[in-house]
């Protein structure tokens, strides 16, 4: 009964990321297409923007998360779990071009962030925040925290919070309990959770788009030109593939640092 | 043993830790707010603060035609999508937990798979199969892009939910002397239709919500909503998207909402 996934796996998931390697090898100038998307200084850059930014997200996102997840599994009052549960799952909500929009809105010339700085007397002119990579590590933190809280919060549910008691019984500050006993039993989730979102954030297209604008070029943006564009499939394949191989190599790294399970279990 | 330095310094801890959080769901909560609340603006252009308040871009939104077919077009697309993704990985799922197979974690591994892989990659991957087989800017790759989407979610929600529903149940109502097929559908896929439910409708809102394969994949011809959304955005903005984006909000919410209960009654 299973044939008919393992088929479309086969043909929808494996045949296409092949396909891709194979392309990015054979058409074109062949392995020069690599020598060509490293020597373009545009793809350059979107690389190091890509990597910068992302990883300023999943920073951003996995302490967020992880503090939003370790509140969601201490918290005991119904109401108080409701409502911090609807705020983390509300980014999944609200769909991903409407909570675009919304930051666009939030961030533009005449929008509200201007306009409180300026009710605050912080600015005199409105400041230029919508097209910067400040733009699109907000939007993309916003749009991957959730990602980070249900990655994280399996693990805290299997943390014995007595142990914490205990810790601080004996005298230890709480600062030296979280980083010596609570730290260590929460550190898979958090590993799972930082790899997860990395590997996501890498390969974002709307965000980019909408927020960063030409100033902040992602792969993604880059891949859409070089094949709507440039009509420069194989260059786009070869980012394409740049872009799998850094998932890939995160994803393998974390798996080997805290097991599949972790990871596995990071998806909910 | 605890010094007043430290008692100082955990007492600091502690609020910087509830500093996070607090910022942390406040940033959440904000960006829907504040869409909502400009849906309610009367003013010419998106301004902050509005100045007139009033019902005016729901009007436009209802009575406009630019919405009736993207929104048709997505609906339809989120619904073949749901029933297709559920065709594929129901019987798969029950087939492999129910059967012991070898191999049976390698596959439920492989089809969550593309959920951790850079969508533009795979997308590209997508764009080069189609092309080789025509399936470019057609109704049905745009359907296969959405269920390949959906098939991650789809998976997780309903392994867990098997993982939950005993084998043991079955067994003990064929002892009683159900047949096989009776015990089946009596009892397995009745405690699995709430996650059955919850799981169609996850993958027909993922879909719905769907941007960047259609993108890719869907040419100038086919216009989802959330592409219509995303190019409206990207070239000048029309004010009646405030009003369409609170109204999805609203709905996928509360879709959503449903889903997540729907697969809680199983646990």
């Amino acid at each position: 009964m299973a044939a008919p996934l393992v088929l479309a796996i086969l043909f929808l998931v494996i045949y296409p990321l092949f396909k891709l390697v194979y392309d990015s090898l054979t058409q074109g100038d062949g392995p020069g297409n690599y020598v060509e998307a490293f020597k373009s200084s545009a793809i350059r850059k979107a690389i190091l923007m890509t990597l910068a930014q992302s990883a300023a997200v999943t920073v951003l996102s996995v302490t967020l998360g992880s503090s939003l997840a370790w509140t969601l599994r201490r918290a005991t009052r119904r109401s108080v779990t409701a409502v911090l549960w609807a705020a983390v799952l509300l980014p999944f909500w609200m769909g991903l071009v409407v909570k675009n929009y919304a930051f666009a809105l939030l961030l533009a010339r005449e929008g509200a962030v201007n306009h409180f700085l300026q009710k605050l007397g912080l600015i005199d002119q409105p400041v230029q925040l919508l097209y910067t990579a400040f733009a699109v590590v907000l939007g993309m933190t916003y749009t991957m925290i959730p990602y980070a809280v249900l990655a994280a919060y399996p693990t805290m549910t299997m943390v014995d919070v007595e142990l914490l008691n205990a810790a601080q019984g004996m005298g230890a500050s709480k600062r030296k309990t979280f980083s010596t006993v609570l730290m260590p039993l929460i550190r898979p989730g958090i590993v799972a959770s930082t790899a997860i979102v990395f590997a996501i954030s890498i390969g974002f297209y709307v965000t980019p788009v909408l927020l960063g604008g030409a100033q902040t070029p992602f792969i993604a943006t880059v891949i859409s030109d070089d094949i709507f564009t440039f009509f420069n499939y194989p260059r786009a394949a070869a980012s394409s593939v740049i872009l799998l191989v850094i998932a890939i190599s995160v994803l393998g790294l974390a798996m080997k640092a805290v097991g599949l399970k972790a990871i596995r279990g990071g998806l909910g | 043993m605890t010094t007043r330095t430290d008692r100082i310094l955990d007492g600091l801890f502690t609020w910087v830790g509830r500093l996070i959080v607090g910022i942390g769901a406040l940033f959440m909560a904000v960006p829907a707010l504040f869409i909502a609340m400009l849906s309610f603006s009367n003013d010419q252009h998106i301004a902050f603060p509005p100045k007139t308040w009033g019902v005016n871009r729901y009007v436009d939104l209802f009575t406009s035609d630019t919405w009736a077919a993207p929104i048709g077009l997505s609906l339809r697309l989120a619904a073949v999508t749901a029933v297709v993704a559920l065709l594929l990985v129901l019987p798969a799922i029950i087939g492999l937990k129910r059967s012991n197979l070898r191999g049976g974690g390698f596959i439920e591994g492989a089809s969550v798979a593309p959920m951790l892989f850079p969508v533009a990659a795979y997308a590209v991957g997508l764009y080069a199969v189609f092309a080789e087989v025509g399936l470019l800017a057609s109704f049905q790759g745009i359907v296969i892009s959405h269920v390949i989407h959906a098939v991650p979610m789809v998976v997780i929600i309903l392994s867990t939910a098997m993982d939950q529903i005993r084998p043991e149940l079955e067994l003990a109502a064929m002892t009683m002397g159900a047949s096989r097929g009776r015990a089946w559908l009596g009892v397995t896929l009745r405690l699995l239709t709430p996650a059955v439910a919850g799981a169609a409708i996850f993958a027909f809102v993922s879909s719905f919500d769907e941007a960047v394969f259609i993108t890719f994949l869907g040419g100038p011809g086919l216009v989802t909503l959330p592409k219509l959304i995303f190019d409206s955005v990207q070239f000048g903005v029309d004010p009646a998207i405030t009003a369409v984006a609170t109204v999805l909000m609203i709905v996928t919410s509360a879709l959503l909402f449903f889903a997540t209960r729907l697969r809680k009654d199983v646990r």
